[in-house]
């Protein structure tokens, strides 16, 4: 195509071309093997192996763990973590031949190249509210983990079963664990403090379901030094949420730390007197009491079976009712049941009660026969209190609401009567409730209620809503003038919005002419780096040589 | 058209400076190994790029050997709070744009980062095969590889350009960030290097003459 305008043969030079000139000092070449550019490829192939080595040497071995879910496991992103540190992540999770349960393939870091052994240990960790620390706010968004407890062995392993709990104690970590029952999780989960004086001394491991005794079993690990303040006596409570008791006392509230209340929490305390018992040992059994009271309360001992059969309705009574001694609670209303009496033509009603008598405390010791079963002689202690002229009695507990109580006590006048051990759980003679006495007691809380002024209240009521509406009507203008007080606010909240609309998207507006600003020196940028590219494309040799010296002016000029 | 027809400099032993512009006919055959210098400007006088081949095949070899760790290993690495920290390679890239549905955007990738420069290493090979061989196959399209790849040259730099960006721009402390990995340096050295062999190597070597065989380089 250029062959029209440019022919293949040379148009004599314009001007006769003159001969090259050679310098006189003829310029000697200090190196004469191979070129220089040939330390570019050696160097090259160094980087390229040093980043080739380095990447391999910091990539450790790679491990599968078989898993029954992979909920929450993502390749790619989950973490391993030992310690809480980070020491691999998750690479691919694939379904098992048989599809039974999932491969989790991990690679470890080079650094814990030697946690791949025998014994080591790994399962997953869900997320959860994780309160373990101040520090935990970001783990509060963090997904499942996978938890690792290094082994000891030295054999080197590839596959792993892992746990589908988390390990009971860890590896080396200095402490004690300990199985707490309990019928209730509440608001309870791995990782929950475990709190000693609303100190946190331990966590949650792990619990499990036992189907077999339908109870709970927790695992809790306390933390060396405070384990050795748990003995055979120590008791542990759930100091989940916050607690509120009401009694004659007066409201009481009662709140582990703030974290507990979230997240659910473990307490215990040592009871007056056992804090000279030796420690519990490694995997003591303890049962978890729902809260404080009833943990610290004295034990119970085992509890007395007895029946109560009343001839009055017994509407108010109900299960878990208390059962009373002189005022103190020694018993719960375990069922009730109608009867037919045929003889009498009646229907009692029959209740049954647990009673304790180790509540009895001092009574019960110093009335107690001896006898050989422990059953027999609290029997027979209440056979002896019956005989004195103990009698059951249901009482109005709580006038408002006609709940009732079991009462037992020792009403005075009453028919000689004994305890009926005729059935395998004994029954104490009954006496007609206290609806009696509270008759006269109605009748002056009726009469005072009637000295209440209703008519006059009611006028006076009339009156303060009269005043009332006054007070209304004039304050309506200024509720108005409020009100358009709180227009006149939103309309510049809308007029700001507006401004920061234009002081965005204005041309003119500083954002745009900064970004416009920084694209132009990118622009001036790529200018100056083509220019440069441009150079190194005239004189490569620059890369490795340096820019040359500025031409040394030649010896004899052009015009000679 | 039939290279006997055609007058070349050297044929006619004539010198055009590269600076200046001015030609130059050598009179006499040079003594020794002493440069020839423009009588106006100085500047050394060559019919060829000097050791133009030699360069070029330096600088493919190191080009060549740097794409693989380029590839292989990451070029940038994200994090953040929720994720932790993760590594990205150019293909990893290039498979997480496909898996997202951006067909478009990962073919973008996939040539800018991928295919030209392994396409301009392969350009490369052949031309410096084929001018070492002082073979006569193909001369024009030959010529018009070499442009190609002249043209070319700057736009692999993307990636970098990209990353150098994000690294500049997204910094959020302890929340995220992003950090240029070892992958990104071979990556960029892949893209000088293949520039460095383009410019070093000399266009006329596509027609080979007798007067190269004295100097092959
Ligand atoms: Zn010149």
């Amino acid at each position: 195509m250029s062959e029209d305008t440019l022919g293949s043969t040379p148009p004599p030079p314009p001007t006769p071309p003159e001969p090259p000139v050679r310098p006189p000092t003829p310029v000697t070449r200090k190196w004469h093997g191979p070129s220089l550019v040939w330390l570019v490829p050696i160097v090259a192939l160094a980087v390229g192996v040093a980043l080739l080595i380095r990447a391999v040497l910091s990539t450790g071995p790679q491990v599968t763990i078989d898993f029954h879910s992979a909920s929450g496991l993502r390749p790619g992103k989950t973490e391993v973590r030992y310690k809480e540190v980070v020491v691999g992540r998750v690479e691919a999770v694939t379904l098992s031949e048989k599809r039974d349960h999932v491969q989790v393939t991990v690679r470890l870091d080079r650094s814990v190249s030697n946690i791949a052994v025998e014994d080591t240990r790994f399962w997953v960790v869900r997320p959860r509210i994780d309160t373990a620390g101040v520090s935990g706010i970001e783990t509060l968004f963090s997904g499942a983990y996978i938890g690792v407890d290094a082994g000891e062995s030295t054999k080197q392993k590839r596959h792993f079963t892992g746990l589908e709990n988390p390990p009971f104690v860890l590896r080396g970590e200095p402490g004690r664990g300990f199985v707490l029952r309990t019928e209730d999780l509440g608001s309870l989960d791995v990782g929950s403090p475990i709190l000693y004086k609303r100190n946190r001394v331990g966590r949650v491991v792990g619990y499990n379901l036992d189907p077999l005794i339908d109870e709970l079993s927790v695992q809790i690990f306390i933390e060396a030094p405070y384990d050795k303040l748990v003995n055979s006596q120590t008791r542990f409570w759930n100091a989940s949420g916050v607690e509120v008791s009401l009694n004659s006392s007066g409201l009481k509230v009662d709140t582990q730390t703030l974290a507990s209340v979230i997240s659910g929490g473990i307490s215990f305390e040592r009871p007056q007197g056992t804090q000279g018992l030796p420690p519990a040992s490694d995997g003591s059994r303890f049962k978890l009491f729902s809260d404080r009271k009833s943990a610290l309360a004295p034990p119970d001992g085992p509890p007395l079976r007895v029946r109560m059969v009343f001839d009055q309705s017994v509407r108010g009574l109900d299960i878990d009712a208390p059962v009373d001694f002189l005022g103190i609670e020694i018993g719960v209303i375990r069922a009730i049941r109608l009867d037919y009496d045929g003889k009498r033509k009646r229907f009692p009603v029959e209740v049954e009660a647990e009673i304790y008598p180790t509540r009895l405390g001092a009574v019960r010791d110093s009335m107690r026969q001896d006898g050989d079963d422990d059953k027999r002689r609290d029997t027979t202690l209440l056979q002896r209190l019956v005989q004195n002229g103990l009698r059951a009695q249901a009482r109005t507990g709580n006038l408002l609401t006609g709940q009732m109580y079991v009462a037992l006590d020792f009403p005075g006048k009453v028919q000689k009567a004994e305890l009926d051990t005729s059935t395998a759980i004994p029954a104490i003679p009954t006496v007609p409730g206290t609806l009696a006495d509270v008759q006269p007691q109605i009748a002056e809380i009726v009469a005072k209620v009637n000295k209440v002024p209703f008519d006059e209240i009611g006028r006076n009521l009339n009156e303060t809503l009269a005043q009332a509406n006054q007070a209304i009507s004039q304050l309506r203008p200024e509720a108005q003038a409020s009100l358009a007080e709180v227009r006149r606010t939103l309309q510049s909240v809308q007029e700001t919005l507006q401004r920061a609309d234009r002081s965005l998207l204005d041309p003119s507006a500083p954002i745009q002419r900064n970004a416009e600003q920084t694209l132009q020196d990118l622009q001036r940028a790529a200018q100056s780096l083509r220019v440069l590219t441009d150079y190194l494309q005239r004189h490569p040799e620059s890369l490795l040589r340096g820019k040359p010296d500025d031409a040394k002016i030649p010896a004899s000029p052009e015009r000679r | 058209m039939s290279d006997a027809a055609v007058h070349t400099g050297s044929q006619m032993k004539l010198y055009g400076c590269p600076t200046c512009g001015r030609v130059s006919q050598l009179l006499r055959p040079p003594a020794g190994d002493a440069p020839l210098l423009c009588p106006r400007c100085a500047t050394p006088l060559h019919h060829r790029r000097p050791r133009s081949l030699q360069r070029t095949w330096a600088y493919l070899i190191a080009a060549s050997i740097l794409y693989i760790p380029a590839n292989l290993l990451p070029i940038m690495s994200t994090s953040n709070v929720f994720e932790g920290e993760t590594l990205h390679t150019i293909l990893g890239g290039i498979e997480e744009l496909r898996h997202g549905g951006d067909w478009m955007l990962a073919l973008i990738v996939f040539i800018a980062s991928i295919a030209v420069p392994l396409l301009k290493i392969g350009a490369l090979l052949v031309l410096a095969i084929t001018a070492q061989r002082r073979s006569r196959w193909k001369q024009v399209e030959r010529a018009q590889l070499y442009r190609m790849i002249e043209a070319v040259g700057h736009w692999s730099m993307l990636d970098v350009f990209v990353v150098v960006l994000l690294v500049g721009t997204i910094r959020f402390g302890a929340l995220g960030g992003v950090m240029p990995e070892p992958g990104l340096l071979a990556f960029g050295a892949v893209v000088v290097l293949t520039m460095l062999a383009a410019g070093s190597f000399d266009p006329r070597l596509i027609w080979p003459e007798e007067e190269d065989k004295d100097r092959p380089s």
